[in-house]
């Protein structure tokens, strides 16, 4: 034994159990919420329960199921049971039934007990809406322009109204959204003359005559959305609920039909990946709680971009003073403690420093002297996404600061003094020879802040997330690249539909679909840089003397 | 190459004994350098100690001594690398063209550019040959093709490494080997045409083979540079040196032409020393 404690193993035992224990809860975690989340994409069976309670009451329940739980039969005394005297557990089945128009809850608990017949109609379908959730029944007729037509039109009337959808969209998005821009800027623009005093006749004239002829367009284009409004709501169809109910949907509201349980793997598998694809590339709805999320997306990968634009040249400078320019002495050592102290500051912190010294004192002062038109509604005096990336720069400057020190500090004094002995001063010595070397440590430093900056929310709250953004920080109007804007982010997407949504239940899988794409997102921003910095690494590697 | 050896050598000596000089009555357009009254201190301690001597024009001069002696320090101090080390200071004078390079008014980029050093270890940057060799001239300013590519051939040539490399210029310079590097280093040295070229035990890291070629190449330099060569090597001293001093704790012992150093020493600790009775 003691032999065995010589010879070193148990220490590799140790490591090595270090080393798997980190893996397993990096791959379980990874696992848990890729199972939790994708399996919200997959088609699930449609389920017809008959259900008699315990008054003898019979019910018929259309749904999928979403969850199951076993329960202890004493917690459920007080419904008096007819149960086996053995019996001491229950199962239970969380429902999600849809129909909100009929039901205020989308989800019910069923017990298993009560249940006398499970089907799988192959009838059955499901139908996502624009509003209202999903709706769970049996397509009773299909009504096209008041008159019944058979149920195999349905897919083409659905393509005709989604080319409408599109052109709609298109319509309020690009155009009449650039023509809301343009009256804004006119108003401002008049605004700024009139505090000026140089409003002439003539200016207000040129003006005017501008908004009469925006209004001209955007009244055309209004008459041209009502055309397109008319023609979506032409037809509708008619469903049946489990109770027998008839609910007429309009085409307007559908986004999708599927019948489920006739689909085989094949069709599940391509809905499932259009699923996800639809889960990427669209906008939410219905309160986050349905649809998409990418303007979350984009915002998140916008943030962290513009963070990594800011960040990078401040922490080199700071450590490149540091390390090469600053006396060796206390005052140096002081401030490099205070920089490294700055990365344990806690995070809510910088946040409230964003708010009060960037939104209120820089933001409020830039709009004082540069966007005084369009006061007393503010421009960058108020939360929005370059204060964001500044707060999350300032937050992460002492990670950039930290690695980029470690790195000049390797570079073997030969280099240097290779370089002055050429003639190079120092200056030319630290651009031409020591950064290039120290590239790969500046790209660590950098990778460390993206990651740590990406999964940050508690500050963006304060300075400039909001749960739901009109519009991208990014769009076809000058200056293109909106700054001032509120935008949204994966993080507080997280904690807005997991926690703050009306429909938990329903959100529970998209928290862990959402939880999986910021983790997508973040490996992937943090793999680019990681390329980037394996490329540095391979062409100015040092050989070893 | 090693046969062709011995006949360098032999030349390289029958020059040195052609025009043998006077180290201690030289005329102004003789001397290269000339070191007055120099010391040196690391903080409290003295590493050098009222070094005076003149270095000759287009000869080799060598540094000999026992470890710590403060050859390579004496070396430092002629392109101003121990400016550097934070704790040290100078007092004394050494003039190139009469002017003192500790003056206030110079510039020390500009004096580095007269003085090229060469370090012990073989240091050339993580970039290809070509941007190695061509480094001292893009600091000046340079950037025309035509020239750099002139000069980056020339040195090498001068260097002895253009057979070798001509056809991958463009290649990282760490893939070649350590005689090689070294003498990429010293190309990169002599690129931007030095006055004086001061080699820091030039060969102490090499294998024997590449220390003769770097020792073959020493002498065709001296025809264009002024060389001053530190080595712990006492054979390699008398192979590729006209001058050679021996320096101990800091004292310059003896100082004279090479021959008569290592057959008839005036000095009984420089004959204890190149006998081997220390060091």
């Amino acid at each position: 034994m003691n032999k065995w404690f010589k010879s070193g193993s148990p220490w590799i035992w140790l490591s090595a159990g270090g080393v798997s224990i980190s893996l397993i809860s990096v791959l379980g975690l990874l696992w848990l919420i890729a199972s939790r989340g994708l399996t919200y994409f997959w088609p699930s069976v449609l389920y017809q329960f008959d259900v008699t309670d315990e008054q003898g009451v019979k019910t018929v329940v259309i749904g999928e199921i979403y969850d199951r739980e076993e329960i202890p039969v004493s917690q459920l005394a007080h419904l008096n049971l007819a149960l086996k005297p053995d019996q001491e557990i229950l199962e239970r089945l969380l429902i999600k039934t849809g129909n909100r128009e009929l039901v205020s809850l989308d989800f019910r608990w069923l017990l298993s007990h009560n249940i006398t017949k499970t089907q799988t109609p192959k009838e059955l379908v499901v139908v996502e809406r624009r509003t209202h959730g999903n709706f769970y029944g049996y397509i009773d007729s299909v009504v096209l322009e008041g008159k019944e037509v058979s149920v195999e039109q349905f897919p083409e009337l659905l393509t005709r109204v989604e080319n409408f959808q599109e052109k709609i969209d298109d319509l309020q998005k690009a155009d009449i959204g650039a023509i809301n821009y343009q009256l804004e800027r006119l108003r401002l623009k008049t605004r700024k003359y009139q505090l000026q005093d140089k409003l002439t006749a003539k200016l207000q004239a040129e003006i005017d005559h501008e908004i009469v002829t925006l209004k001209q367009a955007y009244a055309e284009l209004e008459q041209e959305l009502m055309g397109y409004r008319q023609e979506i709501s032409r037809d509708h169809i008619v469903m049946r609920a489990m109770d027998g109910q008839l609910v007429t949907i309009n085409f307007e509201s559908i986004l999708k039909m599927t019948f489920n349980n006739r689909l085989n793997i094949f069709e599940k598998t391509a809905l499932f990946f259009s699923q996800i694809g639809g889960f990427i590339i669209e906008d939410p709805r219905e309160a986050n709680t349905e649809g998409g999320v990418f303007p979350a997306i984009f915002g998140t990968v916008l943030m962290v971009l513009l963070m990594t634009i800011i960040v990078s040249p401040f922490g080199v400078i700071a450590a490149i003073y540091l390390h090469e320019y600053a006396g060796k002495n206390a005052f140096t050592k002081l401030l490099r403690i205070a920089v490294i102290n700055l990365a344990g500051v806690p995070s809510i912190v910088y946040g409230v420093f964003g708010l009060g010294f960037l939104v209120y004192m820089v933001g409020g002062s830039l709009d004082q002297l540069f966007y005084s038109e369009n006061l007393p509604s503010p421009t960058f005096g108020t939360p929005g996404v370059l204060w964001s990336s500044v707060t999350l720069a300032i937050l992460t400057l002492p990670v950039v600061i930290v690695s980029t020190e470690e790195g000049l500090s390797r570079i073997p004094s030969a280099m240097r003094h290779g370089s002055l002995a050429l003639g190079a001063t120092k200056a030319e010595t630290l651009w031409r020879i020591i950064l290039p070397i120290a590239s790969p440590a500046i790209m660590t430093g950098i990778i460390l802040a993206i990651a740590r900056a990406a999964g940050e929310v508690a500050p963006l709250m304060l300075v400039g997330v909001v749960k739901m953004a009109p519009n991208l920080p990014l769009d076809g109007n000058f200056p293109f690249l909106h700054l001032d804007r509120k935008f949204m982010h994966l993080g507080f997407h997280i904690y807005d539909v997991g926690f703050q949504s009306p429909n938990v239940e329903a959100a529970r899988p998209l928290v862990f679909a959402t939880a999986l794409l910021l983790v997508s997102i973040i490996i992937a921003l943090n793999m680019t840089a990681v390329k980037i910095r394996n490329n540095l690494r391979e062409k100015y590697k040092m050989l070893e003397h | 190459m090693i046969s062709i050896s011995p006949k360098v050598l032999a030349t390289g000596s029958d020059l040195s004994i052609g025009k043998k000089l006077d180290l201690n009555n030289l005329t102004p357009d003789q001397v290269a350098l000339d070191i007055n009254k120099l010391n040196l201190y690391y903080g409290q301690k003295q590493a050098l100690n009222d070094i005076t001597m003149s270095i000759p024009k287009g000869q080799v001069t060598a540094f000999i001594g026992p470890s710590g002696c403060g050859k390579s320090t004496l070396l430092r101090c002629i392109n101003r690398m121990n400016d550097l080390i934070d704790t040290c200071h100078i007092s004394g004078q050494i003039n190139l063209h009469g002017n003192n390079i500790y003056d206030k008014h110079i510039d020390v980029a500009e004096l580095r550019r007269k003085v090229g050093m060469v370090f012990q270890r073989p240091n050339p940057f993580p970039k290809t040959i070509y941007e190695n060799v061509v480094y001292g001239i893009r600091i000046t300013g340079e950037n025309n093709r035509r020239v750099l590519d002139e000069a980056a051939e020339r040195a090498l040539r001068n260097a002895a490494l253009w057979n070798e490399v001509k056809d991958r210029l463009h290649d990282s310079a760490l893939g070649l080997s350590g005689g090689q590097q070294q003498r990429l280093v010293i190309a990169r040295a002599i690129a931007i045409q030095p006055e004086v070229l001061l080699l820091d035990e030039p060969t102490s890291a090499l294998d024997p083979i590449s220390t003769l070629t770097i020792e073959e190449l020493i002498n065709d330099l001296k025809k264009q540079f002024t060389v001053v060569i530190v080595t712990h090597n006492m054979q390699q001293a008398a192979r590729v040196s006209d001058q050679t001093a021996f320096m101990y704790m800091g004292d310059l012992i003896e100082y004279s032409d090479t021959n008569t150093l290592f057959t008839t020493p005036l000095k009984k600790k420089t004959e204890d020393y190149i006998t081997g009775r220390y060091g």
